[in-house]
């Protein structure tokens, strides 16, 4: 009475003689699959690969008519006089992209900090649930009531006349960012071991001493990670960013100056353009830093995963 | 069994999918007239987008199986998607088989116009001015009149909400109301934005105090002021009339001779039944009542 060498052997190699159809079958089975999942793993790299080859080799022909100098620092944008400077679109991505995480992070960070240090269990679900919300609401909405809403108040508090530019942009991307931020730092800040958190109150820390100096630098990795996800997200922004910046190529001379983006650039005009031109290797040659910036950026994620997670 | 099954499921779902994908390509079937079917993508002028919204309702009533979507980014996009085979009409408002200012002609592609499209200078509905002479609009359109007092109104910067390049209502209204001027922004940066389609124009100037724009009258609700040129009325009368100059000419381009559902459309659109009707009021007007003007019009520019 073997039972255990029996279910090993089992175990090991399905039963040959009496059910030897169903053995074939198990067999052809676990190809099948192992081979399918090969298939989604690799059309999901071929597609990929594709996509940037693409927007790659249709950027690249830009550098046939425009030099390389020219094109990344002339600040001239006119296509009808053939002049593709793309410094102000490259400026105004990152100085977007800056603006809106300074907006965007110490809020978020604030309210992780509340959530998860603070706010009592079932405020805690309700905000998670409304953070929640805030990331299903569609960008081209966002962009609408900025228009609407964020516009006409900017205009009346500041007495501006068109209170279009970086800072309406950046009010509206930090409030389509927040819950990003939010939900990962309030998961990086709950993960920072409770016995820290005892050791500050046995030393005699306070909860304001404890939170700054243990708990936010121990889960610094993660409200990293959490901040530089915010940041992938607020680059490729296009349709929230189109409806309040003004669109206008354009250095800004201020936060209220009508200016332009890479990604608004690109929608307000590659419909217009015709396929085999230069200015249409140019848009795609500004998709082309979108994507490089945007790789380069997730890999630097990668590089600070904290260790475990 | 039941991994035939599972496979039978997929390979079925596969097939609906990708045929379904398969007839999406817009193809106009040749059909007799209760059945014609088919489908006819529309795209180009957002000028003209109210008007092939409403002929397309209509047209559907009397051929229910045909499906007419229409979308618009602009005219350039119309003759553009046209050429690409992405659609099967393109709206533009202005003849894209000839050359514009800014616009070389499309050649292979047939234009057939539709209607007379008027356009209006509008402001925003708390500025004071009622009209405006073309020397001022000239003036505040390239940037030199930068205050609403130096034409009459308050003391206040003109902001000025301008189309992006592609616009066919940009193109006629610096033809007809500007005297063919460029549109230019002042030296002030702060008072000067670009919009991408009607829609947005109207939009924009409503919510914006102080601004001016342009757009067609379909457009025009009282969210905005539409003001007089030259001390006419932007009226469809007026156009007709010959005092009011600002309007162009809508036109269907199509790649070579249309068939079957496009060509049935357009046939509709073109129509006295649709041309009296909801041309009128929409406040187009219908190409028959402006023959003479248009004819001049074209010998003038040749």
């Amino acid at each position: 009475m073997t039972s255990i060498k029996e279910t090993h052997l089992i175990q090991e190699r399905p039963p040959v003689t009496r059910h030897s159809r169903r053995s074939t079958w198990l067999k052809i089975n676990d190809r099948l699959f192992k081979y399918t999942t090969w298939i989604s793993a690799s059309l999901l790299m071929i597609t990929l690969a594709a996509i940037i080859l693409f927007i790659a080799k249709t950027g690249f022909l830009v550098f046939g008519d425009v030099s390389v100098v020219d094109f990344f620092f002339s600040a001239e944008w006119a296509p009808d006089e053939e002049k593709y400077g793309s410094a102000i679109f490259i400026f105004g991505t990152l100085a977007l992209t800056l603006l809106t995480l300074l907006i965007a992070t110490p809020i978020s960070v604030g309210i992780a900090v509340f959530m998860a240090e603070i706010a009592p269990e079932r405020l805690k679900r309700a905000l998670n649930s409304l953070l929640n919300l805030l990331v299903g609401i569609p960008s081209i909405v966002y962009g609408y009531l900025g228009l609407t809403v964020l516009l006409p108040f900017l205009r009346k508090v500041t007495g501006q006349p068109l209170a279009d530019g970086l800072l309406a942009s950046a009010i509206v991307l930090a409030i389509m960012v927040l819950p990003t931020i939010t939900t990962i730092s309030s998961d990086a800040i709950s993960f920072v071991p409770r016995e820290y958190r005892e050791a500050a109150y046995g030393l005699g820390a306070t909860r304001l001493q404890t939170i700054i100096y243990i708990i936010l630098p121990a889960a610094r990795n993660g409200i990293i990670s959490a901040i530089i996800l915010g940041m992938a997200r607020a680059l490729g922004e296009t349709m929230a960013v189109v409806m309040v910046i003004g669109n206008v190529a354009q250095w800004p001379n201020g936060l209220f100056t009508p200016t332009a983006v890479l990604t608004s650039n690109i929608v307000m005009q590659i419909l217009n353009v015709q396929y085999d031109s230069t200015w249409n290797y140019a848009l795609y040659m500004m998709a082309f830093i979108l994507l490089i910036i945007s790789l380069f950026l997730i890999i630097l994620i990668r590089l600070m995963r904290p260790k475990g997670v | 069994m039941k991994l035939f099954k599972n496979i039978g499921i997929i390979a079925l779902a596969t097939t609906i999918l990708f045929g379904s994908a398969a007839a999406v390509k817009p193809t106009a079937v040749l059909a007799a007239e209760k059945k014609l079917s088919g489908k006819v993508v529309v795209a180009g002028s957002s000028a003209l987008l109210p008007l092939t919204q409403q002929a397309a309702k209509e047209f559907k009533k009397k051929y229910p199986k045909v499906s007419i979507p229409a979308s618009a980014a602009g005219s350039i996009t119309g003759p553009q998607s046209v050429e690409k085979g992405a659609a099967d009409i393109g709206a533009c408002d202005w003849n894209a088989t000839q050359d514009v200012p800014g616009f070389k002609a499309f050649a292979g592609q047939v234009a057939h116009p539709v209607a007379v499209i008027p356009f209006a200078t509008i402001v925003h509905k708390d500025v004071k001015v009622d009209n405006l002479t073309k020397d001022q609009l000239v003036k505040i359109f390239t940037g030199k009149i930068t205050n609403w007092k130096e034409v009459g109104g308050a003391d206040a910067k003109i902001v000025v909400i301008n189309r992006s390049f592609g616009s066919g209502t940009r193109v006629n209204y610096e033809m007809k109301a500007l005297g063919g001027e460029s549109i230019k922004k002042s030296d002030d940066k702060n008072t000067y934005k670009e919009v991408g389609k009607s829609g947005e124009m109207l939009t924009n100037v409503a919510n914006t105090p102080n601004s001016i724009g342009y757009i067609d009258l379909v457009y025009v609700n009282d969210t905005v002021k539409a003001i007089k040129y030259e001390g006419v009325e932007p009226t469809v009368e007026n156009v007709k009339n010959g005092k009011y100059p600002i309007w162009g000419v809508g036109y269907y381009l199509t790649k070579g001779e249309p068939k079957g559902a496009t060509k049935a459309f357009i046939e509709y659109v073109q129509s006295k039944e649709f041309q009296q009707g909801s041309v009128k009021k929409m406040k187009f007007i219908p190409i028959s009542e402006m023959k003479d003007q248009i004819e001049k019009l074209n010998k003038d520019t040749k």
